[in-house]
Order: structure tokens, then sequence, then C-alpha cells
């Protein structure tokens, strides 16, 4: 039996339920490194999916759809940033505005341009990036179709998020500006001193993590479902946050973490095929990937140490 | 009577603070009100027609016990999130604590028989808090003795706690039928309706569950204000570093606060379903405990503000419907006005600005 969970195919699907979770923690990281928290992922997540299937219905482009998630998305970050930067907002409390305010406009524009609530109607999706063939026949053809599934199977989103992990962890710590970026969370103060303008470096955070999240949500939409559901985030900002704390706010870290997750939920969903065989009610796998949040929080919280001003709104003087 | 002169002048004194401290909620609520007209004109609606409709739907004698009904659950959730926020708790996972609740409310409700109204409703209020904190009780150890963030771990209990709810509805306490709902509540487990016990006449379907609600508000007030309990619940709020320093246990505290926090959540769930619907089913609560945010933050944090604030937000959920019949607009609007709110509210530099430094500070004193 474990032959028929351990497939190709579950590990595929591991990487591709990662990718929003990723993308959202690595903009996560980015955002608390600069020294603003931000549990407003969720929302912007979820505008992000919304705007990317309405600007692909208008247009029939799914890749102009990704780009007006990403806007729009970070719009919303836009208004995050105003509020705890500028206007010093408590900032978990904004990110909760942000999140209702997605709800809202979310629902309210499904209504204003599909005239009813609930699902939208399916749009083109981004197609797979590559097509191999390859060998079929014998032990190399199985190594091959574990590689090509694995690796090569992929829509475009999944390997941006790839991208921006290996990337994000490099320009963190080998570049003047991930070094600018730490000092704005780590210590806003001396970051000023040595002429770093905190409230910019701040903006640029922010706005950043929402263009991440709008990838996201632009990634479910266009890449994973078609089409969107209301409130179809469904906790992906918050499991996302918990992935950017396991990965301990660095990009690399943020990417495996939401590896983690994604193959809890990829294993979840394969195992509800199994319910015959396994006699425990499907519901309850569906909750693994909330459960796992928990267990990771309450085991590495202690010794993750997160950015010392985040949360804290910058004074000058 | 220099005795009674300065009575009169403390209660003065009393509700001018209370005035200035009721002043920025207000201008809040005007403005989200004036940016939602803004967001209705622009989608091409009527914002003064909508806006008629919603108010007349919320606060005209006839639909005013339907603002009662939807304000029940906002009372309990508003108040659980601000006794959290007093001690400087973000419980963003009422919702969960009020599905425990629920759920604890339909299983007693049938399962306890041959009992007067009065024991049966009572057990099940204890038993649904309990349960509710019970249900933070998790997410309060992981904060007090790891850090965990209660932002991520309550709202990962409110995901479980649906999944539970959803899977126990549709399964082991399914009713027989085609719907997935528990079996309807024991009659000594209803609570009664206003209309039935007051001796006036109270329109709609309100129960005694608002008055409940309306007693809690005034006990945690109390609570918070005159005991022990309360001191220290507010001095970590304030500033945990010296409440340790002074002898309070911050880490117990928290504990604390997070528990009773979830035992007030709960309450909401027991009173939507021995109070309105009788039963349980999934969709039993739509959110109460996401608008319980918006309204500890609209009450300022303070125990009485939920009264007004919980009022306000379940009129703008009981006219909702009426505004989307007659003006056309889509329910969901609510959403948007509530985040409206949230920030207006929360902006602190955005109030210094409108009503300067000094007065808001005494708006943050007051209570």
């Amino acid at each position: 039996m474990l032959g028929d969970i351990l497939t190709p195919d579950l590990f595929a699907s591991a990487i591709r339920v990662a990718t929003p979770l990723a993308l959202a923690a690595i903009g996560g990281t980015i955002c608390e490194r600069s020294g603003v928290v931000n549990i407003a992922l969720e929302g912007m997540m979820l505008a992000g999916a919304f705007a990317g299937v309405a600007v692909t219905y208008y247009t029939g482009n799914p890749w102009l759809g990704v780009l007006g998630a990403m806007v729009i998305s970070s719009l919303f970050a836009l208004i995050h940033g105003l509020a705890s930067i500028t206007l010093k907002t408590d900032q978990v409390v904004s990110g909760t505005a942000i999140n209702i305010l997605a709800i809202g406009v979310t629902g309210f524009m499904m209504e204003v341009l599909y005239g009813h609530p609930g699902n939208t109607d399916p749009v083109a999706k981004l197609k797979p990036v590559f097509h191999f063939g390859g060998p079929t026949e014998g032990f190399v053809g199985q190594v091959w179709n574990w590689i090509n599934t694995i690796v090569f199977s992929h829509t475009p989103i999944v390997y941006i998020a790839i991208f921006f992990a290996i990337f994000g962890q490099w320009w963190m710590y080998h570049t003047t500006w991930g070094l600018r970026l730490r000092a704005l969370g780590e210590h806003p103060k001396a970051a000023d001193t040595v002429g770093i303008n905190v409230i910019l470096g701040r903006y640029y955070a922010v706005v950043f993590s929402g263009a991440m999240a709008g990838l996201a949500g632009a990634n479910l939409t266009l890449e994973q479902v078609g089409s969107f559901t209301e409130n179809m985030t469904n906790g992906r900002g918050f499991i996302a946050l918990a992935a950017n704390i396991f990965g301990r706010w660095t990009p690399g870290g943020s990417y495996l973490a939401s590896l983690l997750f994604g193959f809890a939920e990829a294993l979840q969903i394969r195992l509800q095929s199994f319910r015959d065989v396994i006699h425990i009610p499907p519901e309850f796998f569906q909750l693994l990937p909330y459960v796992l949040t928990v267990v990771v929080l309450a085991g590495v919280v202690g010794r993750a140490v997160a950015p010392a001003a985040v949360g804290k709104p910058y004074e000058k003087g | 009577m220099p005795e009674t002169d300065s009575k009169k002048r403390s209660i003065s004194r009393v509700l001018r603070s209370a005035l200035r401290a009721m002043l920025l909620p207000l201008i809040s609520v005007v403005f989200a009100i004036l940016v939602g007209s803004l967001i209705i004109r622009l989608a091409g609606y009527n914002p003064v027609v909508a806006f008629q409709a919603l108010i007349e739907g919320a606060f005209s004698p006839k639909r005013f016990g339907e603002t009662m009904v939807r304000a029940t659950p906002l009372l309990f959730t508003g108040l659980a999130v601000a006794y959290g926020f007093r001690a400087g708790l973000f419980n963003i996972g009422a919702e969960g604590q009020l599905f425990m609740g629920g759920l604890v409310a339909a299983y007693l409700g049938v399962a306890l028989g041959g009992m007067s109204a009065f024991a049966h409703i009572s057990i099940i209020l204890v038993a649904g808090m309990a349960a509710g904190a019970a249900w933070a009780f998790i997410p309060a150890i992981l904060k007090a003795k790891v850090g965990a963030h209660e932002v991520i771990t309550t709202m990962m209990f409110t995901f479980i706690a649906r999944g539970i709810v959803q899977w126990l509805v549709a399964g082991p306490l399914k009713a027989p039928g085609p719907v997935a709902q528990t079996e309807p509540v024991l009659p000594s487990a209803f609570l009664p309706r206003l209309d039935s016990i007051l001796p006036f006449h109270v329109p709609g379907r309100a129960s005694i569950g608002f008055v409940i609600g309306l007693a809690a508000c005034v006990i945690m007030w109390l609570i918070l204000k005159y005991t022990t309990l309360g001191y220290e619940n507010r001095a970590v709020g304030f500033n945990p570093t010296a409440a340790e320093t002074g002898g309070i246990s911050v880490a117990g505290t928290t504990v604390k606060a997070l528990c009773i926090s979830g035992a007030l959540a709960a309450l909401a769930g027991v009173t939507e379903v021995l109070g309105l619907h009788g039963k349980l089913f999934e969709q039993f609560s739509s959110g109460f405990g996401f608008t319980g945010i918006a309204v500890a933050l609209l009450a300022k944090n303070h125990p009485l503000g939920v009264i007004p604030a919980a009022i306000l937000f379940g009129g703008l959920s009981a006219g909702a419907g009426k505004m989307q019949l007659e003006a056309g607009v889509s329910q969901k609007v609510i959403f948007i006005i509530q985040a409206l709110i949230i920030f207006f509210v929360a902006a602190e530099e955005l109030a210094k600005l409108v009503l300067g430094r000094e007065r808001t500070e005494v708006a943050d004193v007051a209570g």
C-alpha cells in the first residue's frame, strides 16, 4: 500500500500545493524582516486570486491576470503600509482589517461583475511549462517518470516560487540591499543613522509582500482551480505566516517549511482515497495542515528569534 | 451641600469623559459610512437609497428585534476579544471557541433530559463556557510557555473546530433526514423569547440570550474594574515587564485571560443554538467571531462600549438584506464598512490629526 501512496504524483502535488504558501511566506519574510508584521497575507492572497480571475475573464490572457493579481494585492499592501507605517496603527489590527476588507471587496466585486455570489465562471489556466517525451520502458523509464513528474510537470508560477526562494536567500545574505533590509527590522535607528530611509524601505517591503501574495493567489486560481470561490484561501495566509516563522524568517527556509505543509496537504488528499482501508473519517485528514501548523509553532518558536523591531512603528529622532 | 455638589461634579465629569471616549468611534463610523457610500456610488448604485434601506432595516421599531437577534452573539464575541485585548492578547480565534460552545449546547440540549428549564439551561451555559475555555487553553499555554503567537494558533484551532463540527453534524450527531444537522434541542433547553417573558411587546425572535449578553458586559466591566483578576489583566496588557516586576505572573495571567476570552466567545455559540436555531449545523455562525474583533475595536475594548458596538454591527447585518432588496447593493458591502471602521478607529495618528493629541489620551484612559 505504501507504494500506492508514495508515488511521484504525491511529491509533485506536494510541490504544487506548497507554492502559494511559499510565495506568501517569502513575501511575509521580507515584510517582517523590514519590521512590519503582516497577518494580511490571507486577505491579499484572496484579493489577488479574485483579480487574477477577473482580469483573465475580461482579457482572455492569464498572464495579464497574473499581473492584475499582483497589482491589486500590492494596492491592498499599500493600504497596510499606509496604516501601519505612516499612521502607526497596530500592525496586527491593520492586517485584520485588510483581511476583512478583502472578503468584502472580492464578494462585492463578484456580485458587481458576475451578478451572483459564490463562484466565478472558469477561465483559461496557465499551462505546464515543459513537455518532454523520454523513455517509458523498464527501469530507466521508471526513473525518468519520477524526474519528469516531480521536476518538469509544473506550471510557471511553481518555478517562479522556487526562483524566489533561491534568489531571495542569496539576496538577503549576500547583497547590500539584503543587509539593509535586515537592519530595518533589527535596529531601525542604526539603519537610519547610516542613511537608510526606514520609512521608504518598509513601504518597499510591504508592497513586495503584497505582490508575492498576489502571485500566490494567481497560482491558486489561474494554475490550480481555474475559477474563484469566495473565501477560497481558507487560512493559507496564516499557514504561510507559520511557515515563515518555521523557516526562521529566511526565503529558503520559508520555502522548505511550505514544502512540509504542502506535503501534509498532498498526503491528506491522497489518503482520502484510501478511506476504506484506513477507517478514519476524511474530515480528520483535512485538519492535518492546521494541526501540523500548531505543532510546528509549538516546537520551534522558542528557538526561532523574530526580528527585534518587528511590530513597532518607527519614530524618528 | 458640598457633598452632593462634588457628587454632581464627579457625575458630570464621568459623563463628559464618556462622551469624549465615544467621540472617536462615532467619527470613525461616520467616516466609514462616507467611504462606503463612495464605493457604492462608484459601483453604480445609489448610496442614499442603500443606506436609507439599511438603517430602516436595522433600527425601525418593527425591525429592531432582528437587530437584537444579530447583536446577541456579537455581545459575547466582542466582549471576548475585548477582554483578550485588555491583557495584550489578540484572540482572533473567537470563532473556533464559539463553535465549541455551539457543539456542547447542541449535544447537551438533547442528551440531558428530565430537568427544569432553569437547571438545563444553566448546566449548558456553564459547560459551554468550559468548552470554550478548554479550546483556548492550548493556544494559551503555547503563548505563555514558548511564545507561539496566539493569532496563528487560535486561527488554526478555529479551522480545527469547524472541521470537527462539520464531521459531527454530518456523521455521529446527525439527525435522521437529508440535511447535515443535529436533532433539535429539548424544549427545556430552549432560551425563552424576550416577548414571552417581558411585560411589554418585543418584536421578532430575540431571546433572553440578548439580556444575558448585556449582563455579561456589565459583569466583565465590574471584574476588570474592581477585582484582582481584572487588575492583573489590565496590568499585563498595559506593560507586561512592569507587571512581572510588580509580582504578577505574566504567564498565568495570559492563560487565564485567553481562557476567559474563550469562555465568553463560547456563550455566543450556546445562545445561537439554544436561543435561535435550536440545533447545530456547519453554517450556524456567520463569522460572528471575526465581527467580534471589529466590535471590540470600536468599543475601544471597554466592556460597556461593546453594547452599542454590538448593536451597531448587529443592525448593519440585519439591515443588509433590505439594502440588497431595495437598492440592489451586495450585502458584502457590510464587510467593507466593518474594515473601514477598524481602520479609522485604530489609526491613532489619524485620530490625533482629527481630535488633537490631548483628547485621544483622555479617550484611552477613560474606563
